[in-house]
């Protein structure tokens, strides 16, 4: 029989980089159980993908000019499907405590709440990226899409880029939303518009020129485009080159991110001030 | 035990887990524009100090500043004003090296992911505690062995019962091997078994030097476990002494414990209507209503007490004891 005086002592893990690791790990482990330990994960990862998928071709289906025409359907879908995913999840990431009843012992831990809130954006997106995945065999196998990639290594890093990207604008709607307890409000309302100004379905150049703005400033209307470059022999999009649309989606993710970590900070003494962060 | 006036140099704040002085927080409620629109003291300014290894216990009515107090000194919440030192650390400065070093047990269903596993649960905290990945593997199972959830570990936290939980609560707040541990009313909503083995964990915790600081309602609770025990009433600590010192406080009165049947409130104002109480309180809901009585004059009381019983109301057992920590407790809050 084991008594308390026969635990071993709790040795920490040193260094910056080994700590932050740690926590990033966890927090991830942490929201891949409770994901699959809800059996409604096949709702918003199995079915709404395939019907994006279904609506899209047919009502396309008339207008196509080709096999790269539907692969530019099929990549708008599967971004879709990444940004609703991301949306949806990272928006509960953290408010999912508040209705847990973990909050208080989440903000108890000796780590800063972004730490904790990025490893579960980053799950939530990584979902997202298997949700476009399943969009994409849809396509392959149910409408013949034909996926040969002008250039597969430009389109691998330009994935890998989008995927960071809806990340730390997950992070940064956490924020928002760890403020608000309407979240799912706010989450709602911003599926659609961002749909649009991304460019996920038709090309954003066809939008009101006041909503160009508004397009530029999101990092996923630039991933698209990169992706779409690499993906599609001859695509005429906006003005950029690959590369500049690489480098524009970077700075506007490190923009995300600055913003991201400074706003939890902003929160974390926030609720420490009003003591009601926990409450549902 | 010297009680200090102001904030203690280093040397002398490394001889007390916690340090408090002054301490005050203000919640306040703002309208639309910004504009406060009402304001409430949780914490008028309250001092007191628990040396290491000391078992304190705090005390006091719901809304009285227990929770406030706790969460201002697990650096959950900022003080309006005052100073509060954890181990030497500020609370204000030093959060995350303090949250390193202490342990906290929320009382009732709060503070577990239910939908997955006690493992999971303390692999999960104590990464987020940055403890060594090895020495983890080895403490939770020992840990689970300790609280008595070896066997059940792989199964969901929502099939626990509310006395698993609580254990469970207790391993998730050791899994760090903390020097000091916060306990919010750990025994809430147990029933006596499971309560009995939570007080038992407390003791042990205690025997191993742990420092400990346990927020209660149950006034046997803390006169068994708790070496010191401060009294907060509306924001401010009103008492804080030993339970035997605290005790002393009510030796001038006996104390007739009643188990009845039938009785109304009318009797129990009847009862308080008596020159001679001091003090009645009654429990009159339950299936066997109970009402004490706090009298200078014991069992001479009786002829009163039973001259005033309604017509078809019984007394069903009568004790006269001598006064608890609770009888000191009611004083010093109604006063």
């Amino acid at each position: 029989m084991v008594s308390m005086h026969d635990l071993p002592p709790g040795k920490r893990v040193s260094g910056y980089f080994a700590q932050k690791a740690q926590v990033l790990k966890a927090s991830i482990f942490l929201t891949r159980k409770l994901f699959f330990a809800d059996p409604q994960w096949v709702i918003p990862n199995i079915i709404a993908p395939f019907v994006f998928t279904m609506v899209a071709f047919f009502l396309f289906q008339g207008q196509t000019s080709g096999s790269s025409f539907l692969l530019y359907l099929v990549l708008g879908s599967g971004l879709m499907g990444m940004w609703g995913t991301t949306i949806y999840a990272s928006a509960n990431s953290i408010g999912f405590d508040r209705w847990n009843g973990t909050m208080e012992a989440t903000l108890a831990a000796p780590v800063p709440l972004s730490w904790i809130a990025l490893g579960r954006v980053l799950f939530n997106t990584l979902q997202g990226v298997l949700n476009a995945v399943f969009i994409l065999v849809i396509g392959l196998a149910w409408f013949r899409v034909g996926f040969s990639l002008v250039n597969p290594a430009a389109f691998f890093l330009a994935s890998v880029a989008t995927f960071l990207s809806l990340s730390s604008f997950g992070l940064l709607l956490t924020t928002v939303l760890l403020l608000s307890r309407k979240g799912g409000f706010i989450t709602n309302s911003m599926e659609i518009p961002v749909y649009i100004a991304t460019g996920t379905m038709f090309p954003i150049i066809l939008l009101p020129i006041v909503y160009l703005p508004f397009a530029f400033m999101l990092a996923p209307t630039w991933g698209i485009e990169a992706i779409r470059i690499a993906a599609l022999p001859g695509y005429v999009g906006l003005p950029t080159t690959y590369w500049e649309d690489m480098v524009i989606m970077a700075a506007e993710t490190f923009a995300y991110l600055g913003l991201a970590f400074f706003l939890f900070k902003r929160v974390e003494a926030y609720a420490k001030r009003i003591g009601t962060l926990e409450e549902y | 035990m010297q009680v200090l006036e102001q904030k203690p140099t280093d040397a002398e704040s490394r001889e007390w887990a916690v340090w408090v002085k002054g301490l005050t927080r203000e919640y306040t409620t703002r309208n639309f524009f910004g504009g406060v629109t009402r304001s409430t003291w949780a914490l008028s300014g309250i001092d007191f100090q628990i040396a290491y290894g000391e078992l304190f216990g705090l005390i006091g009515p719901n809304g009285a500043g227990k929770t406030t107090t706790i969460k201002i000194l697990t650096t959950l919440l900022t003080p309006t004003g005052g100073d509060a030192l954890i181990l030497g650390l500020d609370v204000r400065k030093d959060l995350y090296e303090i949250r390193r070093r202490i342990g906290i047990v929320f009382g009732g269903e709060r503070g577990l992911y239910n939908r997955v596993s006690a493992v999971d649960n303390l692999r999960y905290f104590s990464d987020l505690y940055g403890v060594d990945p090895g020495v983890a593997r080895k403490r939770i199972p020992q840990l689970l062995e300790v609280v008595g959830l070896a066997g059940r570990e792989k199964e969901r936290v929502e099939k626990y019962s509310r006395g698993m939980k609580q254990r469970l609560h207790i391993a998730k707040a050791l899994v760090h091997d903390p020097e000091l541990i916060f306990l919010d009313e750990p025994t809430i909503g147990l029933d006596p078994a499971g309560a009995r083995d939570i007080r038992n964990m407390v003791r042990d915790l205690k025997a191993q030097g742990k420092t400990i600081l346990l927020t209660t309602h149950y006034m046997f609770e803390a006169e068994e476990l708790c070496q010191r025990v401060g009294v907060i009433s509306k924001g401010k600590i009103v008492a804080l002494d030993t339970p035997s010192e605290l005790k002393n406080m009510v030796r001038d009165i006996s104390v007739i414990d009643l188990k009845t049947y039938g009785a109304t409130m009318d009797y129990v104002e009847a009862l308080r209507a008596l020159p001679i109480v001091v003090r009645v309180v009654a429990d009159l809901e339950s299936e066997q209503q109970s009402i004490r009585i706090q009298t200078p004059l014991g069992a001479d009381l009786l002829p009163k007490v039973v001259a005033a019983l309604p017509e078809g109301a019984k007394i069903i057992d009568r004790t006269i004891k001598e006064p608890t920590l609770e009888d000191a407790y009611l004083r010093l809050v109604e006063e």
